[in-house]
């Protein structure tokens, strides 16, 4: 009997702990409703998204102004000229009323689309970022993390919309985006876009979901904070 | 046309020395200072015109969209004041860069402010929080202040086009120093901890999520009432505390309060006497006071009929001889001669005589009765309640004539050996109570055995000389049997000291009286000591006595004692500085064994050694 009373008692304590996960089988998900577990509401689901919209435009203007500060000192909003943004042809209202005036399909497509768009020059920014020496980790922590960002507030949204959908408040013109939508951050001329150019754009881009799905908010559930 | 000529010559010189004297210049350049927007529709931009060159100067403000190359003039100067431009709903595009320039223009130039690249959703400044108020509300913890406010009119938060987020700060007219609160998006506030009866002021502002900080609104102004501080609860826990503090150390000072009162008032010290009950004193009983100073059954309470009867007197009568009683039992009859000195102050004569008497008959050497007896070869005169071994008479020297009371030997039991030093050292004066008459053989033990199991602090001492010494063989002796008559009949009987010779080696101790002008001096050191304290009484009855000055080991038993429970002969082997026993009193007169608190023995009842 080589084993020691800690050994023997490390094993069943083991034993006990493992055996009745084992047993445990998967229960639906929720499948009693409001008594299992909780299904978030729409307000619920707006406010996470828009949380998450107003994050991931928050570290796009860090890092926006970062690399201003540091690699662009001269250019003070002088004197630069930007390429069109890969997404300028994506229709976006560009004003209250031409926002309020679309409607809440077209809205929630849009804002899909902008954040189809960016999926893979995000990365593509992560990547550029991150072999460049002049940044410093942070800097492509960043980036990767706003990569991430946009995918996940491009499924939430896509969330928010199957509920919309389901709760009878969206027609159902609102089209899946194919891969056909996500666009190469190719400007006019064909060339790649600097980092710089593309973190111009992205920024702009997250305000611009940002705003919409706050607008989508308030028109959908005005409860509170509208 | 000469005129003319002349004419222009003089605007150019005046031009070109513009500096110098006030004279006209083209515009300098204007600055485009800021452009705001207060709710993400319009904007506004503002410049700085540069020095007029002295002409009316005309500013034009233009701007082109990004990446168009259009140029389009700004559509209102008016509405914004000064040296701005206005930029409505329908011209306000957001998530656009404008490129905005100003043109400053006079009659003899113009002039390009440098560019300046704008989007609109990042310049948005509020307006200022509208309609603020203070207002007091009384709680039951106590007043406070709820400020509330409204969103500047021309933002638009309902659609959610713009988030507004709100700040206020509050101080006292003369305070320097702001208290800033955030509100978050709510648009109220309520301030606490205000200090009562004061005036306070309050302003407010807001910002966009993303954008500028909105101006302070106008001050309000709020008084708070003159109220008792919530500090209640404060004080209400300071003194709690304070009680609970209070409290702990009462019951710390009065569990220790007998500390505290030693430490206070050190108390007197009171006798001390073991076994002393004071508290019966104070009760004033005097009797239950002083019975615990009363050792039972000692002193021992042997009649002096019985002293009487152990005094063993010796008579200088060269007839007597010093017999050795060659029975079983170890006695050793000793003669001494001496005449009883009576100078004993305590009731009987405690001269140390020691009788020696011939202890013929009746002998027993089992000495039942006492059964510590049985190990020392117990005369027959101990066991014996014969008359046998009467001493002397008190009073009568004579009786003793021609007697010589053997006493037997009491030897030590088989612990304690008694050595005794060979060397004459220090004579010892033996007392030897006077055998004053039988003693009832039951009182002997009793006594003896009180004596014996009285923690008697055995005394060391040696003999000179005796080989083979028990002094307390004589009490034992004494004891035994022999009747003691009255009390104190002794005294008249001059008795005197005896020294002990020597012992021969029939254990017989030879003694001489201590104003034997034959005696020599033994030892210089004679007088040093006048008595020995008595050490400790062994289990087995041997009073030890004590010698400070040395022990010395005498191993020298006489073979004789066999019969003892050979304390002499089985003592053999020498104890080295084994505790002598024996006794001397010299000089005090005891009437009885008895020992004193000091240690002191009173030899005249000569335990026997057990």
């Amino acid at each position: 009997m080589g084993l020691s009373v800690p050994a023997v008692a490390v094993l069943l304590v083991a034993l006990l702990c493992l055996d009745p996960h084992g047993r445990v089988g998967s229960a639906p998900i929720c499948a009693h409703g409001p008594s299992g577990c909780h299904v978030p509401s729409l307000a619920d689901l707006f406010d996470r998204v828009i949380q998450h919209s107003a994050r991931m435009h928050s570290l796009s203007n860090d890092l926006h102004s970062e690399f201003e500060q540091y690699f662009l000192p001269s250019k003070n909003h002088i004197g630069k000229i930007y390429r069109k943004c890969h997404t300028s042809n994506i229709l976006t209202p560009n004003g209250k009323e031409n926002a309020q005036k679309l409607a809440r399909e077209e809205l929630t497509e849009v804002i899909l689309k902008l954040l189809m768009a960016w999926r893979d020059p995000l990365f593509q920014l992560h990547q550029s970022m991150a072999h460049q020496q002049d940044f410093n980790s942070f800097s492509s922590n960043k980036a990767l993390e706003m990569g991430d960002m946009a995918h996940e507030l491009r499924k939430g949204v896509e969330k928010v919309a199957e509920k919309m959908r389901v709760l009878g408040m969206l027609g159902n013109s609102v089209t899946g985006l194919s891969a056909a939508e996500a666009m190469l951050p190719l400007s006019d001329s064909g060339e790649a876009m600097s980092d710089y150019e593309l973190l111009y754009c992205f920024r702009r881009d997250s305000n611009k979901v940002q705003n919409y799905l706050k607008i989508l908010k308030c028109r959908i559930v005005p409860e509170h904070d509208c | 046309f000469y005129i003319t000529g002349i004419n222009y010559i003089l605007t150019y010189v005046t031009l070109d020395h513009k500096t110098s004297h006030k004279g006209v210049s083209a515009p300098d350049k204007p600055r485009l200072t800021s452009c705001r927007s207060p709710e993400k529709e319009t904007f506004t931009c503002w410049w700085e015109p540069g020095d007029d060159g002295g002409l009316p100067t005309t500013y034009a403000l233009y701007y082109r969209l990004e990446n168009s190359e259009t140029v389009y003039e700004c559509p209102d100067y008016r509405t914004a004041g000064e040296n701005s431009c206005f930029f409505n709903k329908n011209d306000t595009s957001l998530w656009v860069n404008y490129n905005i320039t100003v043109v400053a223009t006079n009659a003899l130039g113009k002039n390009i402010s440098d560019p300046v690249e704008v989007d609109v959703a990042y310049i948005v400044q509020p307006n200022t929080p509208e309609n603020v108020t203070a207002v007091v509300v009384d709680d039951d913890q106590g007043p406070f202040v709820r400020v509330s406010w409204e969103k500047p009119r021309t933002a638009d938060t309902r659609s959610g086009w713009i988030t507004l987020l709100y700040q206020l700060r509050v101080k006292q007219e003369k305070e320097k120093e702001w208290e800033e609160y955030d509100a978050g998006m709510q648009k109220y506030y309520n301030v606490f901890s205000l200090h009562p009866d004061k005036e306070f002021m309050v302003q407010v502002r807001c910002k966009p999520d993303h954008g500028f900080w909105s101006e302070w609104t106008q001050p309000t102004y709020v008084k708070m009432p003159d109220y008792i501080p919530r500090e209640h609860s404060l004080w209400i826990m300071i003194t709690i505390f304070s009680v609970f503090i209070v409290l702990i150390l009462t019951w710390t000072l009065n569990v220790k309060r007998n500390s505290v009162k030693l430490c206070l008032l050190p108390p007197v010290p009171g006798p001390k006497i073991k076994g002393f009950d004071k508290q019966l004193l104070k009760s004033g009983k005097s009797e239950e006071v002083f019975s615990s100073l009363v050792i039972q059954g000692f002193p021992p309470t042997i009649d002096y009929d019985d002293l009487l009867v152990e005094y063993l007197e010796v008579y200088d009568n060269e007839e007597q001889e010093l017999v050795l009683d060659g029975k079983d039992l170890s006695e050793v009859c000793m003669k001494s001669k001496s005449p009883s000195d009576c100078d004993s102050g305590r009731g009987s004569c405690d001269s140390r005589t020691l009788l020696l008497e011939k202890c013929m008959e009746g002998r027993e050497g089992s000495g039942s009765d006492q059964h510590q007896y049985s190990q020392h070869g117990e005369t027959s005169c101990a066991s014996t309640k014969s008359s046998e071994c009467q001493g002397l008479e008190p009073g009568s020297p004579e009786s003793s004539d021609g007697r010589v009371k053997t006493w037997p030997v009491v030897f030590s039991s088989p612990q304690p050996h008694h050595h005794y030093q060979v060397e004459a050292v220090k004579p010892v004066y033996h007392s030897v109570p006077e055998i004053l008459n039988h003693s009832s053989p039951h009182a002997m033990p009793t006594n003896y055995h009180q004596l014996h199991h009285q923690d008697i602090p055995q005394q060391e001492g040696s003999f000179s000389k005796p080989a083979c010494r028990h002094s307390q063989s004589y009490n034992q002796f004494n004891l035994d049997g022999l009747d003691t008559p009255a009390p104190g009949v002794s005294p008249s009987r001059s008795l005197e000291y005896v020294e002990v010779q020597r012992v021969n080696p029939e254990n017989m101790l030879l003694l001489r009286p201590l104003s034997d002008p034959n005696r020599e001096p033994e030892g210089s050191d004679y007088a040093g000591e006048d008595y020995s304290k008595v050490k400790e009484v062994t289990s087995n009855n041997i009073l030890l006595l004590q010698r400070d000055t040395y022990h010395q080991c005498v191993d020298d038993y006489s073979q004789d004692l066999d019969s003892q429970a050979g304390q002499c002969t089985t003592q053999q082997p020498p104890h080295p500085c084994k505790p002598v026993i024996y006794q001397s009193n010299s000089g005090m007169p005891q009437e009885g064994m008895r020992v004193m608190g000091n240690g002191y023995v009173d030899s005249t009842v000569l335990m026997p050694s057990y």
